[in-house]
């Protein structure tokens, strides 16, 4: 009776992801501003770091430092925009309650929104990467592809885990989402190297920008594609462990902070509250 | 009435909407948190380019990159947040009253118009960007060591450059409020799209002459090309792309101004257009979230 109600519960679970997931990336498709604003827009800011490097007459390899930070960036501005702040606006559109009301689990609904945003971002990030290699003509050395397409996985796991725990944070605010996801940005840029090797602010700078996995990811896949000349901050052999080991935490945190900021919500009638 | 107060009156009424609606943009930017972490986020933005730039430049420096380049790509880059943060927060304040807060048809309710309350809204925007302009150039000049500014500088002159090329930014965001008036909310990021391609044209960051051709060629129809080079001449004393040479600093005057009397027509006409367009098609209270 307990294994056919756990399945029961498993199969409702799934179905919610599957369901989060798939409302996601379908939007994502009918929304044609949102394709060319998500694609070509980007690519714009990112060439303009391109001719950075060129103006400085950089190694090559530079410019592909940027192009597979600017591909890096759909994700992390999708881990902002769409996972931490999601629930914010739910509940501005007075759909949260209706997230509340099911029996499915919320981190169900916040899996299906994470996997429906890697699978919508990819789109991006690979019209980026296309970009970057045909009009830039970027060396991706193809043979090196896999390891950093598994070391690539671990980071958005983790990235996304951390998504999962901003997602809970924001649920109670109002205007303050807007702000802190803005702030979430440039900073980060800067914190994770996205355009640059993140060893360059120094070894001490770095591992604090390390405790965001986007950071270590993008260090590790440069070192894959690019050797010696990505100026790796770790061994690329430390990296997935780290990341593997984030993952796990941030999941856990995640389920801790999502529970809390619930019940939080709840007592201080702020679950509904809309036009903060 | 004499003719003082036929005058008077409606200019008397102008400043005080304008005073009004930047009182309001002011509590919506700013009043979410305490002065001190607003100001936090205001600098956040500016300080992280500028970092992102210089540890660009410092980890290729052994292929030749030197302080002087540096020096033209933080002018470039600090003055743009101008561009990308006015331009964008005056569309963006099209959507949020029509749409979250659902206060833009209570505009037509008023007596005011729509435009001088916009520009009104604005000020908040521009506040905060000068204030990170300001940070960033101090951060320039005593954390970073640049120097910013020759013997020749006339700062005066400077300030009248910045404002000229502000106010060009500010018509720029007028006919992008025009457009958001009769687009749907998620077209927003179109908006913000053009930001990023001035960014690329303007060769904020770097030099126009590493741009392909036909992309130079856009880039000099841009005014912010213009701005952006006069600033760099004013505070260094000398051009930074060649394909500019030729222009004097007068010459970037003229074209700064007659680039912004331009827009601010157009801006007139084509607000004006779009504000009829979005009253007879129902667009005032649209609501397009989702």
């Amino acid at each position: 009776m307990e294994g056919e109600s756990l399945s029961t519960r498993l199969r409702m679970n799934l179905r919610a992801v599957y369901a989060r997931a798939s409302v996601r990336v379908k939007a994502s498709f009918r929304e044609r501003s949102w394709l060319l604003g998500e694609t070509l827009f980007p690519f714009l800011s990112m060439s303009a770091f391109v001719f950075v490097y060129r103006g400085l007459k950089a190694p090559r390899e530079y410019e592909g430092f940027v192009v597979l930070g600017g591909a890096m960036i759909a994700y992390w501005n999708n881990v902002i925009w769409g996972m931490a702040s999601q629930f914010f606006w739910e509940r501005e559109q007075g759909q949260l309650q209706l997230y509340l009301i099911t029996p499915a689990s919320r981190m169900s609904i916040l899996l299906g929104m994470a996997l429906g945003g890697m699978a919508m971002t990819t789109t991006r990030a690979a019209a980026i990467l296309a970009g970057g290699i045909l009009l830039f003509h970027v060396s991706l050395p193809l043979d090196r592809a896999l390891p950093a397409f598994g070391l690539f996985l671990l980071t958005l796991g983790a990235a996304y885990s951390l998504g999962m725990i901003l997602s809970s944070l924001f649920l109670l605010w109002g205007r303050e989402v807007w702000h802190t996801a803005t702030i979430l940005q440039e900073p980060v840029y800067l914190l994770s190297g996205f355009y640059f090797p993140v060893s360059a602010m120094g070894t001490g700078v770095a591992i604090v920008g390390s405790i965001l996995p986007v950071t270590l990811g993008l260090d590790g896949i440069r070192q894959v594609f690019y050797g010696h000349a990505a100026h790796g901050l770790l061994p690329v052999p430390w990296i997935p462990p780290i990341q593997i080991a984030l993952t796990l935490i941030f999941l856990f945190i995640a389920a801790i902070t999502l529970r809390y900021m619930e019940n939080l919500g709840k007592h201080e009638g702020r679950l509904t509250v809309r036009g903060d | 009435m004499s003719a003082a107060e036929a005058i008077g009156r409606p200019v008397k009424r102008l400043a005080q909407v304008l005073r009004t609606s930047a009182w309001l943009g002011w509590q919506v930017e700013a009043n979410w948190a305490d002065p001190w972490i607003f100001l936090m986020y205001a600098i956040a933005k500016p300080l992280a380019t500028t970092l992102i730039l210089f540890f660009m430049v410092r980890v290729v420096s052994q292929g030749g990159a030197t302080a002087e380049t540096f020096r033209y790509i933080f002018i470039g880059n600090t003055f743009f947040l101008y561009v990308s943060e006015v331009l964008i927060g005056i569309s963006w304040t099209v959507f949020r009253d029509r749409e979250d807060y659902e206060t833009l048809k209570y505009i037509y309710v008023a007596p005011i118009h729509l435009l001088p309350y916009l520009l009104g809204r604005a000020f908040t925007r521009v506040a905060t960007s000068t204030l990170g302009v300001l940070v960033a150039l101090l951060f320039g000049r005593f954390v970073l060591g640049l120097t910013l500014g020759v013997p020749e500088t006339n700062w005066l002159l400077l300030l009248c450059a910045v404002v000229l090329g502000l106010v060009g930014v500010l018509w720029l965001g007028i006919i992008l409020a025009g457009v958001s008036l009769v687009v749907a909310r998620h077209s927003m990021n179109l908006n913000e799209g053009l930001s990023g391609l001035f960014y690329l044209l303007c060769g904020a960051i770097f030099p126009l002459d590493v741009l392909p051709r036909w992309a130079l060629h856009l880039s000099l129809w841009l005014p912010f090309t213009y701005w952006l080079e006069l600033l760099r001449r004013m505070l260094t004393g000398r051009g930074f792309a060649a394909s500019l040479a030729r222009w004097s600093d007068g010459d970037l005057w003229w074209i700064l101004a007659l680039a912004t009397v331009g827009l601010c027509a157009l801006a007139l006409v084509w607000f004006r257009w779009c504000e009829r367009v979005a009253r007879e098609r129902g667009l005032i209270d649209w609501k397009t979230n989702y």
